[in-house]
């Protein structure tokens, strides 16, 4: 009697609140750049917990290719009305992302609140090269999460038989590599660096050298490319120099490509050092370990006539949809709160070498001992953290700025392959940076 | 301005159609008249659509130039065209296709139901896009943007003054006429070989033609591995026998030969192929008589074989061509991705270039629309000269 009893309760409950239970349910889509199964699993295990943490929400994360699929399939979603809550844009499309219209900004989102759904806000816990990046106009615009910056890896078979030190200026490199190359079994080359456009940014960083007028695009809309001015010849002329001596593996690979080439060079030990991003700590240290070589990271070398101001931060960052209804939006900003906390920043740094990017994250991390124990990721928030803050080392914040990249690759391409005068190259480049800065101001300014 | 021009061509237009009418027997003032209003029409088609803009004052001469160059080439077809259509009709035969055959429908729904599936889906992935490129050829255009801005021809007269652009049509041209020469000469030598009756003859012939059934894509990622300069197994097997290393991909003098390897390796399959089959279908009898009559191998292959082969020769510079210009893309992306120094970027690449990774839709648009005229050019002038020295049969 009491068991049936309990059985009608229990089911009249059940019919009572499922149907209720299914209406409630809250979406939230997030769309992000990766496919691989560390990336967007671990996106998506912190989205099961997020929705068993608060069962009126459904946060689904989506995969896609790269960040430029992802961003044609945000810009088809905006003219069809369906775009989700969430969509991660990688730094250069920065100005891209404001001048769409589509986003909101994160403080605005906030309105001051210091927890969302129980998830404690704190943006100044965010080192600042990190903040500093994604603050527009005095406002924390998109929520930063996989950030990396360009460092040094070496070889240290080939560095301690040379018997060198690892450089930390560009004088220091070209006398490691006489060393190195003045070996018995010296590798092929010397070094090597990905001919991307994140490169030349970073080491005109390091020299205070500025990219685009209105401090950086910052102040103002960017309406004037720079490249560095005297810092990107400067650079170009290094370059160039160690290319001549050949210290210097170019692959002839530009942009997307020359990851892979920098990858093979290094594992395959034809190069003794070479620049890449923090994101493959992981990948380097495994691969000296696979193949018995120590791999050790280190700042990237710069220009010691300037000295080192700091470098800029690289990867992507989490936009806000504008015009959610209030609850998709909570629901979108404790999510995005939820895996920035404290534990998730230092776990995302575990699983992939991105960087801590807040400071509680690190201090966490220091007390468990992993930066004693995994030296080489510790580099990367150094470098930033060390970094200090201009308006160079803030980045650049541009329109068109993915093919101006494609201009700047070019002319290293070219000073490295012929005999122009770097001083030619770069001023070739910037004529045709700013002719696709001004078009792409004529059909996004106001 | 563009009222003289457009006079110009409606009295050219004239007497054109005049001479024409009065060859295929027709009335020369008839002829006139048509003539003189085609001209008009044909000068305006495209002018209409660009509002005259190419003759603004604010434009240049170069612009100008461009317009009535436009003008010309729109009202030569329209005349071109009317003129054969006319001449057609006199000679009382239907414009299309040669009257009534057996096996024909009765009624004009049924074909059209019929048509219906394959002209709506060429409309619509076809047509409707080709004539779109069109628009966005006159346009300032990025994917994404909130707004795009008419600027007349700019997009096509700029061209002319673009270095890369400039160099990329070198480029295309050059790569074309490497890959179809070598792959021609040397599928020619291979199928003779082949063709030789040997033990196996049939599973090394299935092998030899197993490139064909790789992707351009594929192809280009087994060569980048093979060619990579410090990896590469090229350069391995080069610097152990001969002490040489060289730089496949990262110096501009030899990535274009990288592509060229490659591109030829793909297409080496397929050109054998249709070697075979040529080879198979010259007749015995008269290599027999040439043999009879004194001639010696290498005599025989030149003044038999050889000709009997150029209906194939032909088919296959056409297709090669083809090939070289359109099919190399997926190569170039994996191999070189346009590099060193613009050394490998073909037309179609760069469009790749413009369009794709500059999100500039507008230029890409306009280097397309001249890359389909040059194709369209070089075709009829491969049917006009080459496909006249073709023998088909003895």
């Amino acid at each position: 009697m009491r068991k049936s009893l309990l059985l009608v309760v229990a089911l009249s409950l059940l019919l009572g609140v499922m149907p209720a239970a299914a209406q409630t349910k809250i979406d939230v889509p997030v769309w992000i750049a990766f496919t691989d199964a560390i990336r967007l699993g671990w996106a998506q295990d912190r989205a099961a917990e997020f929705n068993a943490m608060h069962p009126e929400y459904n946060v689904t994360v989506q995969g896609y290719a790269n960040y430029e699929e992802l961003f044609a399939a945000t810009a088809l979603a905006a003219e069809q009305g369906s775009l989700p809550a969430v969509v991660q844009y990688f730094e250069v499309a920065t100005q891209n992302a404001r001048d769409s219209g589509y986003f909101k900004s994160i403080a605005d989102a906030l309105a001051g609140r210091t927890e969302v759904l129980g998830h404690e806000v704190n943006l100044d816990d965010f080192i600042a090269p990190v903040s500093a990046y994604y603050t527009l106009d005095g406002k924390f615009t998109s929520m930063p999460w996989n950030t990396s910056s360009a460092i040094w890896f070496s070889n240290m078979n080939y560095l301690n038989a040379a018997g060198v030190e690892i450089p930390s200026t560009w004088a220091e490199v070209e006398a490691a590599c006489e060393a190195i190359m003045a070996l018995e079994n010296a590798p092929e080359y010397c070094f090597t660096f990905p001919n991307h456009g994140w490169f030349f940014e970073q080491w005109i960083a390091q020299q205070n050298g500025v990219y685009a007028n209105n401090d950086n695009g910052r102040s103002a809309r960017a309406t004037e490319v720079l490249l560095g001015g005297e810092a990107g010849v400067a650079l170009l002329n290094w370059l160039d120099d160690m290319a001549a001596k050949g210290y210097l593996y170019y692959s002839g690979a530009q942009g997307g490509a020359s990851w892979g080439t920098v990858d093979q060079a290094f594992q395959s030990q034809q190069v003794a050092m070479a620049a890449y991003s923090s994101s493959d700590t992981a990948v380097y240290t495994q691969t000296g370990i696979d193949n018995g070589f120590e791999v050790v990271a280190s700042f990237l070398p710069y220009n010691q006539e300037t000295g080192w101001t700091g470098n800029l931060i690289g990867g992507a960052s989490l936009w806000l949809v504008d015009g959610l209804a209030p609850e998709v939006e909570d629901g979108a900003l404790g999510y995005l709160l939820y895996i920035t906390n404290a534990e998730n920043a230092a776990s995302w740094h575990q699983v992939t070498g991105y960087i801590a990017i807040r400071q509680s994250a690190i201090d966490l991390l220091t007390e468990q001992g992993w930066y004693d124990e995994n030296p080489n990721f510790r580099v990367a928030s150094d470098q930033l953290s060390q970094s200090t803050v201009t308006v160079a080392t803030s980045g650049a914040i541009l329109g068109g700025f993915p093919s101006i990249r494609n201009v700047v690759t070019q002319a290293v391409d070219t000073v490295l392959l012929t005999d122009q005068p770097a001083e030619a190259v770069l001023a070739n480049a910037i004529a045709s940076a700013n002719a696709i800065l001004t078009e792409y101001n004529l059909l996004y300014a106001e | 301005m563009q009222f003289l021009v457009i006079g110009m061509i409606a009295v050219v237009g004239a007497a054109y159609l005049a001479r024409r009418f009065s060859q295929s027997g027709l009335k020369p003032a008839f002829g006139a008249v048509v003539g003189a209003v085609v001209g008009m029409i044909g000068s305006a088609a495209l002018m209409i659509p660009l509002d005259w803009c190419t003759f603004d004052p604010d434009r240049t001469a170069t612009d100008m130039g461009f317009g009535i160059l436009l003008m010309a080439a729109t009202a030569a077809l329209a005349l071109g065209a009317t003129g054969w259509i006319a001449g057609n009709l006199a000679a009382r035969r239907t414009v299309f296709s040669g009257g009534t055959q057996p096996g024909t429908f009765k009624g004009w729904l049924t074909p059209w139901i019929l048509l219906a599936p394959t002209i709506g889906v060429l409309a619509l992935f076809l047509y409707y896009p080709s004539l779109d490129t069109f628009r966005l050829s006159t346009l300032l255009a990025l994917l994404g943007a909130p707004r795009t801005r008419f600027i007349c021809v700019d997009n096509f007269t700029r061209l002319a003054t673009d270095t890369v652009y400039l160099n990329s049509v070198a480029t295309t041209i050059l790569i074309s006429i490497a890959i179809v020469v070598i792959s021609l000469v040397l599928s020619l030598f291979i199928a003779s070989m082949v063709y030789l009756p040997i033990k196996g003859a049939s599973v090394y012939r299935t092998l030899l033609i197993w490139p064909y059934a790789i992707s351009p894509a594929v192809a280009g990622v087994i060569f980048l591995l093979l060619f990579n300069p410090t990896g590469g197994i090229i350069n391995y097997a080069l610097n152990n026998l001969f002490g040489l290393r060289i730089p496949w991909l990262n110096d501009p003098a030899w990535a274009p030969w990288a592509v060229i390897i490659a591109s030829v390796w793909k297409s080496l399959g397929y050109n054998i192929l249709f070697y075979l089959a040529g080879l198979q279908n010259v007749p015995k009898d008269l290599i027999e008589a040439a043999a009879i009559d004194g001639a010696n191998a290498l005599q025989r292959f030149r003044q038999v074989v050889l000709p009997m082969l150029s209906p194939i020769t032909f088919f296959l510079v056409i297709t090669n061509m083809t090939y070289a210009f359109f099919e190399t893309f997926g190569t170039i992306d994996y191999l070189t991705g346009g590099g060193p120094l613009n050394s490998t970027t073909t037309m179609m690449y760069n469009i790749f270039l413009v369009g794709i990774r500059n999100n500039d839709l507008g230029k890409a648009a306009a280097q397309s629309i001249v890359l389909f005229v040059l194709v369209i050019g070089f075709t009829v002038l491969q049917f006009r000269t080459a496909g006249q020295r073709v023998t088909y049969g003895a």
